[in-house]
């Protein structure tokens, strides 16, 4: 028996809306404008959505249910469900970006949780930084994959700063040694697998919680230079962990904070300084700050190891 | 610290008693109320399954009535027709004093009635059965195409939406223009 669902008042279709999931929510949008219009009552505007620029886009209703609209050409399979989590649709002549900004304003989402550009799919880099910054979106995760940075990414860069980074920002490939960015304001982690580029100066300016940088170019005398301007209070308010791993630039040829590395204590028991959900430490050396707090270092010479620092407070 | 304790008595062991039927607290007799919907059928209900209603508890919370006063001033809903008053009623009594299950199997099956039960029960404020009632009208669409949610929500199509709208103004314009004719012969 039908039921004039529009005929509620609002409250009443906000209600039946939030127990709706996104694939019913989406084929209603299809009905008519005035529903595609009313869809935001149902609390929808506090969903993330995730850019992954494959055939499938994903919205997270909260952390734990997350579901897939899968990209498909043929007309029969349109809103098929497979499983709970996954829905055929029909993507626009404009691809995965049109459809994104489709999802974005039918449930007027805010959030981006994660924007993830595979290195090989950079053709319309600036389009989706455009979408995204035209509508203030707030961007929790930005993703680069890939291990060799194209043009493409090259000049992706820059536009990064004109977007709300405010989370995670993890980088994958490898830049040319002329590569350089600044970030104009930074995420509160970043995870850099090539960071040659990510200079002394970067990290003295950085305000990020956790930064964890491989194959860095920073050495002994910069990483000196980092702990001396942390031992002054008030300096790096926000950072709980900085994280250099396979470097070669750390020798045992000068010192950092008046020791040679490598720095680590060789008392017996053993001790291990972890941080919850994160990274731990073992045999750290304790260094404080002027105020008193506290930080734990480990640094690695490479000749010796894998060069390495890694610093917990 | 603990200590143990060792007693000297040689009392024979503790016997389970009963209780005089005199000591026991008297029970509270339950009062009742009463409600009719359009139709003006009287419904007796207590006061504890009117507890599901937010609405009605505050209206008797502080009254006091006797039963007899009870019976004299049934709370009128003219909005809400009988058989709906009654479903309400009904399930009000079921889930009296008990905690509200997730799933409820006890819910009006009647589907045709759904839409003037969800206002009905909105504007009673009995949240469980709102949630549950507004669970059944988002299941109805579960899994279907965009036409059959069409079908079933009787979502207008864009056309309509507009021709509505037109009819709507037209006829908004016509009322205008008759108050404001109104308004000059009265002035005359």
């Amino acid at each position: 028996m039908p039921i004039a669902l529009l005929n509620f008042p609002t409250d009443l279709l906000g209600e039946v809306f939030r127990l709706c999931d996104p694939f019913d929510l989406y084929k209603l949008s299809k009905c008519s404008k005035r529903a595609r219009k009313s869809i935001k009552l149902g609390n929808t505007k506090s969903w993330k959505i995730t850019f992954s620029f494959q055939n499938d886009m994903n919205i997270w209703v909260d952390r734990y249910r997350n579901y897939y609209f899968k990209k498909t050409e043929n007309p029969e399979d349109y809103f098929k469900r497979e499983h709970m989590e996954y829905m055929y649709v029909q993507f626009p002549d404009g691809g995965a970006l049109d459809f994104s900004i489709d999802l974005i304003e039918t449930f007027g989402i805010r959030i981006v949780g994660t924007l993830s550009f595979p290195s090989d799919i950079f053709d319309n880099f600036s389009n989706v930084v455009t979408a995204l910054t035209d509508r203030n979106m707030e961007i929790e995760e930005v993703q680069i994959g890939g291990t060799e940075a194209g043009q493409d990414v090259f000049n992706f860069m820059p536009l990064m700063n004109q977007m709300n980074t405010i989370q995670d920002f993890r980088c994958f490939p490898k830049f040319p040694s002329n590569f350089h960015h600044l970030f104009d304001k930074y995420p509160n982690n970043i995870n850099i697998h090539f960071s040659s580029w990510f200079t002394i100066d970067q990290l003295l300016d950085c305000t990020s919680v956790h930064i964890t940088l491989f194959r860095s170019t920073l050495n002994n005398q910069d990483l000196n230079m980092f702990l001396q301007k942390w031992k002054k209070a008030g300096t790096f308010p926000n950072l709980r962990s900085l994280i250099i791993l396979h470097t070669e630039t750390i020798d045992n040829q000068s010192r950092i904070l008046d020791m040679v590395p490598p720095i680590k204590i060789a008392d017996n028991p053993r001790i291990r300084v972890s941080m919850k959900d994160r990274d731990s430490i073992v045999d750290p050396v304790q260094v404080k700050k002027d105020d008193g707090t506290v930080g734990w270092l480990v640094v690695e010479d490479h000749r010796e190891h894998d060069g390495s620092l890694e610093f917990l407070m | 610290m603990s200590s143990t304790e060792q007693g000297t008595s040689s009392a024979a062991p503790a016997e389970p008693t009963t209780a005089p039927e005199s000591a026991a607290a008297p029970e509270v007799p339950e009062s009742f109320y009463y409600v009719h919907g359009k139709d003006k059928v009287v419904h007796k209900v207590s006061a504890g399954a009117l507890q599901h209603s937010a609405l009605i508890h505050g209206m008797i919370s502080n009254l006091g009535y006797t039963e007899e006063q009870a019976k004299a001033n049934p709370f009128p809903f003219e909005n809400i027709d009988g058989d709906i008053l009654q479903m309400v009623v009904d399930w009000c009594n079921q889930h009296k004093g008990k905690p509200t299950p997730p799933e409820d199997t006890n819910l009006p099956k009647q589907k045709e009635k759904l839409f003037d039960l969800v206002l009905a029960v909105n504007y009673l404020e009995i949240k469980e059965l709102l949630t549950y009632c507004c669970k059944q009208v988002a299941m109805m669409v579960k899994g279907k195409s965009p036409e059959e949610i069409r079908e079933i929500w009787m979502i207008p199509t864009d056309a309509e939406d507009e021709a509505a709208e037109k009819e709507a103004k037209k006829r908004a314009g016509k009322e205008a223009a008759g108050e404001t004719a109104a308004a000059a012969g009265d002035a005359k």
